[in-house]
């Protein structure tokens, strides 16, 4: 179903306002058609802002406008009139929200003039969404990879917007109610007034701010080559940035379309194993590392979250999919980090070589002298328990890289409590219980890592973080 | 338009019902007018398939196909039915110019219609050309497995391991010649029909040496009579993925390993013996894949511990030295090592009951397995010695060998 605007001429522009939709049997109207619309589509919140224009008549004196959007997800109470000209001669009088009719209004709109005026028509609709995704194809020595990224906006609104300017924002805003929660009650009923007062508030406010950029939007669609892949501008405002599609587009009820917004080409890449168990869990997992900067070929846009699909060059013309996963926000300047998952031509096994107690505690207790029933002697004891003592464990971090290149790893490792980390390996501490060192293994070989951990239990802990100690390992006994 | 294209797809469905997915492309011209009767639907055909079995989780689908293109704008349909290709996962990219012309194309946008398997590509060219684009796609029930066949030598030093591939094709999609990559080996070129298995011999191992080992555990293997504390001594293969054993190109994947053994001399292949089958772990370079072949009767084990003696240190802590004695008859007629293994946790729950503490210990120098645990194969936790049994006599009578491993169970409480 498509919204209506309708200039009620004839019998209903005759009669008072409060007649006119259900004191006459017998209309007539006229249906200006929509000059321009413009979507500004939200993905953080399911809230897009639609703009349209249109030309309409006016006659001196009272003139009666219907607007209604029947079977469509429009927020009622966020519909809006405003003049583009003759706006000193043109005022809303009123607004009804006829009780029997829920989507729909009528404005009575006051001219003092005569002929035609644009008018513009502004409201939310729920139902408009758009998503990033990415491909990434590196190249088969991964040194390099070609990104895609890609906006795909689907509408589900009811409402077919033909060629319609579209733009995107990225980046997050409140609400305090959801617009398709709105879009099914009559305005009347709103039943948080406070609330849907301060939402409409912050709407028009993010409404005024999106309206200042609007003049620098999307480009004329007549001056794109025909072969030409549409342009998509970006460009900051406030905290958000603005995706404007170059043109216009028509998107259908029910369709979806994907574009794309920028290519980065030959981005230098990294490759880097880690082991960071409460991040990637109980494996090494390879990843590869890039830069959203210029340097790196990028930094034109922060990526917004969607999904990324990653692809390898074969090096024979085709591709090896790797993986995909959801990426969270990559602002300009930040680092983009996808995960590949365990490499099988990796192996990276932890080896427990020896545990031992040492430095036992006793606390004396009790009663300590015994003495057999019918028997005239005495035996003392010292009754003891153990109250403190050190936990050894020495490991042997065991790697083996049977990939065609040299490998860098980051091994990141936590302890509980009073512990020191013994080793040769130069660790940093990351956090207060948890210890990382890196290493490098050549194509084809294996390295072995030892480190001792000890750890201090019961009266022998003093503390809770783990201290790292220059120390030759022990050999095993 | 948008009803014009996916009248497309339909008429493609209707005339290519086995085919799918299918392309179709019209120019726009011809679909400007929603109502038009007469249109042109080139239908260009697969020139080449690639699957790429490399990934452990998911199949990649590429096509190779040249599409016919106009100056300016043209629209490429791409359906499909009954198969689960993932939409989200298809990329086009254009190859280049079948002619060699230096055309530029551009994909200026993908429209997905509502409740169809279809997407429509909006392809610029800047010139009439026939482009050579490759469809890659993720593709469900396409899937791949690994099993091997080992033909172990007469006396059981060597084996030839054939590895094969299993492609199960019940895609609903039949792929006539297509390049068959499994991720390591060459590619190989099968036609792969509907719901057909296909089983490719991806490499043939000759003369792979294997070491056939006997090993008691009474963690892991328990006991075979626990009256007579007579452990069960199982039987394994063991496999080494690295090029001293023939073997060592690329990891070997998990499969089902069917395990047989020659006949007679004169009758080696004619008289293969099937001996049994068990799964291959995954097993990288360098690393050991171990076959179960089962429990021997010929090689007895009887396990006692013959000292238990708690010693107070002070208070409530103690320690426990312990000897286990090993009592082992080999009654088969050649040599045998067997791999004795004790897990010490098992051995301490064992005797004192689980004090829920790792195990600390000393190992005493009058543990008589000769050089020692196996640094290898032992951890922290567990010891592995290595004893040489000499073969049973012209009798059948088998020499008994004692072992005993003395260690001490160091500061529990």
């Amino acid at each position: 179903m498509r919204t209506v605007f309708r200039f009620l001429v004839a019998v209903t522009a005759t009669v008072g306002i409060d007649n006119f939709s259900d004191a006459e049997n017998i209309d007539l109207s006229t249906v200006p058609a929509r000059n321009a619309v413009q979507l500004t589509i939200y993905n953080s919140e399911d809230i897009t802002l639609v703009r349209e224009t249109r030309v309409v008549t006016f006659k001196k004196g009272s003139n009666p406008l219907q607007f209604s959007w029947a079977n469509t997800l429009i927020d009622p109470s966020s519909v809006e009139l405003r003049f583009l000209t003759s706006a000193d001669k043109l005022e809303v009088a009123d607004t009804t929200f006829p009780h029997d009719k829920p989507q729909m209004l009528y404005w009575n709109v006051r001219s003092e003039m005569e002929g035609e005026a644009t008018i513009q028509i502004t409201y939310f609709t729920s139902g408009i969404t758009w998503s990033s995704d990415y491909v990434v194809i590196a190249d088969k020595d991964e040194a390099r990879l070609d990104i895609d990224g890609f906006v795909r906006v689907t509408n589900n609104s009811g409402e077919e917007y033909e060629n319609a300017q579209i733009r995107l924002v990225v980046g997050t805003i409140n609400l305090v109610e959801k617009i398709a929660q709105l879009a099914k009650v009559p305005v009347g009923e709103v039943k948080d007034m406070d609330g849907a007062k301060l939402g409409l508030m912050r709407r028009e406010v993010l409404a005024e701010s999106i309206d200042r950029s609007a003049s620098g939007g999307a480009a004329n669609a007549a001056c794109m080559p025909a072969a030409a892949e549409k342009a998509i501008v970006k460009e900051g405002l406030s905290e958000y940035f603005i995706y404007s599609i170059e043109g216009t587009e028509t998107i259908p009820n029910g369709w979806s379309k994907r574009m794309r917004s920028f290519a980065g080409k030959g981005v230098p890449m990294k490759v880097e194993y880690r082991y960071r168990p409460k991040e990637y869990g109980d494996q090494l997992v390879r990843l590869y590392l890039m830069t959203n900067n210029e340097e790196s070929k990028l930094g034109t846009t922060p990526l917004p979250d969607g999904m990324v699909r990653l692809f390898r060059s074969n090096g024979r013309g085709g591709l090896s999919y790797l993986t995909q996963q959801v990426t969270k926000y990559v602002p300009i300047g930040d680092k983009i980090e996808l995960n590949l998952g365990a490499d099988p031509n990796v192996v990276f096994e932890l080896k427990k070589v020896r545990m031992s107690r040492e430095k036992l505690w006793m606390q004396l207790h009790g009663k300590n002298t015994f003495q057999e029933v019918g028997v005239d002697t005495t035996e003392t004891e010292q009754n003891s328990t153990v109250v403190g003592w050190d936990d050894r464990w020495e490991y042997q971090q065991q790697i083996r890289n049977y990939t065609a290149m040299p490998i860098d790893l980051e091994v990141r490792r936590s302890f509980d409590g009073d512990t020191v980390f013994r080793s040769r390996l130069e660790p940093t501490q990351f956090d207060y219980q948890t210890v990382q060192f890196t290493t490098q293994v050549p194509a084809g070989e294996k390295k072995e890592l030892a480190y001792e951990v000890v750890q201090h239990q019961g009266r022998n802990a003093k503390q809770t973080h783990v201290t790292i100690e220059a120390a030759d390992v022990k050999s095993p006994r | 338009m948008w009803a014009d294209l996916s009248r497309v797809g339909r008429i493609w469905r209707r005339t290519k019902r086995r085919l799918i997915p299918a392309i179709a492309f019209s120019a726009m011209l011809a679909t400007r007018n929603a109502d038009a009767r007469v249109k042109l639907i080139t239908l260009p055909v697969r020139e080449r398939v690639e699957i790429q079995l490399d990934n452990p989780n998911a199949t990649l689908v590429e096509e190779e196909r040249v599409v016919p293109l106009v100056k300016g704008e043209n629209q490429v349909d791409f359906s499909w039915a009954n198969t689960q290709i993932d939409p989200d996962t298809i990329v086009f990219r254009v190859i280049g110019s079948a002619e060699e012309k230096k055309s530029e194309i551009n994909v200026v946008a993908v429209s997905y219609p509502p409740n169809e398997a279809s997407l429509a590509w909006t392809i610029g060219a800047s010139d009439a050309c026939s482009a050579r684009v490759r469809i890659s796609y993720l593709l469900g029930n396409l899937t791949k497995s690994f099993a091997y066949r080992a033909v172990a030598s007469r006396d059981e030093k060597h084996l030839t391991l054939s590895q094969y591939m299993r492609v199960d094709n019940l895609a609903n999609e039949e792929f006539s010649q297509s390049d068959v990559y499994a991720g390591f080996g060459p590619t190989f070129q099968k036609p792969i029909g509907l719901n057909e298995t296909k089983e490719i011999l991806v490499d043939k191992f000759e003369g792979v040496p294997v070491e056939k080992i006997y090993s008691c555990n009474p963690q892991e293997s328990d006991y075979l009579d626990r009256a007579q504390n007579k452990l069960r001594v199982p039987m394994h293969y063991v496999l080494t993925n690295d090029a001293a054993h023939k073997l060592g190109n690329a990891a070997l994947p998990y499969g089902k390993v069917r395990m047989f053994i020659e006949g007679a001399a004169g009758s080696a292949q004619a008289g293969t013996a099937f001996l049994g089958e068990d799964w291959g772990k995954f097993t990288p370079k360098d690393g050991e894949m171990r076959l179960y072949l089962g429990v021997t009767q010929d090689v007895v084990v009887k396990r006692t511990i013959e000292k238990s003696e708690f010693k107070r240190v002070t208070g409530n802590l103690f320690n426990h030295d312990i000897v286990v004695k090993y009592e082992i008859e080999n009654f088969k007629k050649e040599p045998v090592t067997l791999n004795v293994a004790e897990n010490l946790t098992y051995l301490r729950n064992e005797i004192h009951g689980n004090t829920s503490r790792e195990v600390d210990y000393e190992l005493h120098n009058d543990t008589t397995f000769e050089g020692g645990p196996d640094p290898e194969h032992s951890r922290a936790d567990q010891l592995e010695f290595h004893a040489k049994l000499p073969a049973a006599d012209g009798e059948g009578k088998a020499e008994k060998i004692v072992h005993r491993l003395h260690l001490t169970l160091k500061n529990e409480w």
